[in-house]
């Protein structure tokens, strides 16, 4: 179960204004559970994801997940734990351009040291969950945007993770690509993921598999 | 059982190299350069310091000089037999020496005359000595010398031309091994009786007498007695002509010190633009891979392969080329900073010198600063929040 309890996350801007991304936010995700996160650009979505994969810290409040206060983990142990329960689909994938398609892939498994077997295994299965095998060699640079974004996904599955978080994952997708993609998402959370979803994109709205939205609104919920 | 090692991070770390080939491959041609002048510089110092070493080893105690008008002039052996008089003096031996130059190839010889039942004031001339045929008309040559007679078609007997202009045939007996390489370069030893015919010193007369005395503390007292009873004479001791010698060498070191300092500030350079950050692009990969659950030891690790590559591989390189360059090349004109006057003297191989120390010092003023300046940008990123990072 992911819990947010009063959390408060202030950025400081280079001008050294300080920013308010999330006002006082406390929320409770079940385990499978799928979840929308919805409001406009700098409502806050894309820090709540932040918070619950330990890329940042809250300025006050606390993260839990299953009980563990992901908040207060040192950077070390915030890595081992995205490590291995997080799957994260970026707003604008983060691939490494120069890489290609199974490399950007494995890339969350390589500071693990698994057997050269159970990589190539795992690899497979999210080529194919995907299906993107036959583009397995290939730069991610030379991929369209919507085999980017899958390339993202099964990254974000390689490890087999128990949360996946996705940031705007269909901003860069036409509505053909955008529906397959909540395809995936649904299949995802009939495997019993927990899905986090932070989105603007209205096809997202209303889905008939997901079991909460949330709204934010300038660092608050609606 | 998996093995502690991460091979997947080596990896990783040489796929990154490769991706930037043309950044890795300008940064290895920059480094193994640096690496192989500062490599080259320590080399040639060695070497030299080695020469110059075997060189002062080699000299005599004391050397009496006749002076007339200020320059020198042959002196009278009776005078060997007056310093043998004096007590203290353990020897004394007129040497019959001079330098000859060879038109021909625009070099200077050294030909040094000995006897064959007087003794030998160098350990090289002993050996010399009892090869020496000091009936006939021959003469040993040092390998140097060989070499530059040999180019000039010279191989069984040379030439020299005598003071009064007729020639002076003298056949090749042999060569041999100096103490030095300085010293197996020009000299050309054979009987006195010929040297004094090349040369036309009387037989009363020598170049130089050379004296050795028993006891190391009274040479300043021998020499100062010896040149009491002889006004007109210059006498010069070990320590002054060791005094002499470490004067041009420390001078022509100032030259090459002034080479390693550019070096090493162009390093420096390099290293500061390095570790003074990375590019967007270098520190957006870091928090991707922070964020894709990489600890920061896993960013430093492939940070480290990454930098001991390209440093581990200038170094061998530069290193490897240094050894060529000095000791198979001869490092031309870098040699030429010490040995100046090349062109009056036959040219000069540098003795191999490996010294552990050299070469452990170039190590670590290359390998692991390079290694720090490649860490600690990543460092820097890598301990920063990862969503500040790709955000």
């Amino acid at each position: 179960m992911i819990k947010l309890k009063d959390v408060v996350k202030e950025y400081t801007a280079n001008n050294a204004d300080t920013v308010t991304a999330l006002k006082k936010i406390s929320l409770e995700i079940k385990e499978g559970e799928f979840v929308v996160l919805r409001g406009a650009s700098g409502s806050g979505k894309s820090t709540v994801l932040s918070l619950i994969a330990a890329l940042s810290k809250p300025t006050s409040g606390e993260v839990e997940v299953d009980g563990d206060k992901i908040s207060k983990l040192a950077d070390n142990f915030a890595s081992e734990y995205r490590r291995h329960n997080i799957g994260f689909v970026f707003q604008k994938y983060n691939l490494i351009s120069t890489l290609s398609v199974k490399e950007n892939i494995i890339l969350p498994l390589v500071p693990m040291n698994l057997s050269q077997k159970e990589i190539e295994e795992r690899l497979l299965r999210v080529l194919k969950m995907f299906h993107i095998e036959h583009k397995a060699n290939q730069l991610v640079k030379n991929l369209s945007g919507g085999e980017q974004q899958r390339v993202a996904i099964a990254r974000a599955n390689i490890n087999n993770p128990k949360i996946i978080l996705a940031d705007e994952p269909t901003a860069n997708l036409d509505e053909k690509l955008s529906l397959h993609l909540i395809e995936m998402l649904k299949e995802l959370k009939a495997e019993g993921k927990t899905i986090v979803v932070a989105t603007h994109d209205p096809l997202f709205f209303g889905l008939s598999f997901a079991d909460k939205e949330i709204e934010l609104h300038h660092g608050s919920m609606l | 059982m998996r093995s502690k090692f991460n091979l997947y991070i080596t990896e990783y770390a040489i796929n990154s190299l490769l991706r930037q080939k043309y950044k890795t491959f300008f940064i290895f041609l920059v480094l193994s350069a640096l690496i192989f002048l500062l490599s080259s510089l320590f080399f040639i110092t060695n070497s030299i310091k080695h020469e110059l070493y075997s060189t002062l080893d080699s000299l005599p105690e004391i050397t009496i000089q006749k002076i007339k008008a200020g320059r020198q002039d042959e002196i009278d052996i009776a005078v060997v037999d007056d310093i043998l008089q004096m007590s203290g003096v353990q020897s004394a031996v007129a040497r019959v020496w001079g330098y000859y130059y060879f038109e021909n190839a625009g070099v200077n010889f050294t030909l040094v005359g000995i006897e064959e039942y007087e003794e030998q004031h160098k350990e090289s001339l002993k050996g010399v000595a009892e090869l020496l045929d000091f009936d006939g008309s021959s003469m040993m040559v040092g390998e140097g010398v060989k070499r530059v007679m040999d180019e000039s078609y010279y191989k069984e007997y040379f030439n020299f031309i005598k003071p009064e202009g007729t020639l002076k045939r003298v056949h090749i007996g042999g060569t041999f091994e100096g103490d030095t390489e300085l010293e197996s370069n020009d000299v050309i030893v054979m009987s006195k009786k010929n040297i004094r015919e090349i040369f036309g010193i009387d037989e009363t007369k020598a170049t130089d007498i050379v004296a050795k005395v028993a006891n190391p503390n009274e040479i300043a007292t021998i020499a100062s007695k010896i040149k009491l009873m002889y006004p007109d004479a210059r006498v010069v001791t070990k320590d002054d002509l060791k005094i002499s010698y470490q004067n041009i060498f420390d001078y022509k070191s100032g030259v090459f010190l002034a080479l390693f300092i550019v070096s090493l500030f162009t390093f420096f350079i390099i290293i500061y633009d390095k570790a003074s950050g990375l590019s967007s692009e270098e520190k957006r990969e870091i928090g991707i891979l922070k964020a894709l659950g990489w600890r920061v030891d896993d960013v430093l690790k492939e940070k480290f392969y990454e930098g001991f590559v390209v440093s581990f591989f200038s170094y061998m390189t530069g290193t490897i080329l240094a050894l060529f360059f000095v000791y198979v090349l001869r490092a031309p004109l870098m040699q030429n900073i010490f040995v100046g006057y090349s062109q009056l003297k036959t040219s000069f191989n540098l003795p191999f010198v490996l010294d552990v120390q050299t070469m452990a010092l170039i190590f670590f003023l290359s390998v692991p600063i390079y290694i720090a300046a490649t860490i600690i940008p990543a460092w820097r990123s890598a301990t920063l929040e990862a969503d500040e990072v790709i955000r």
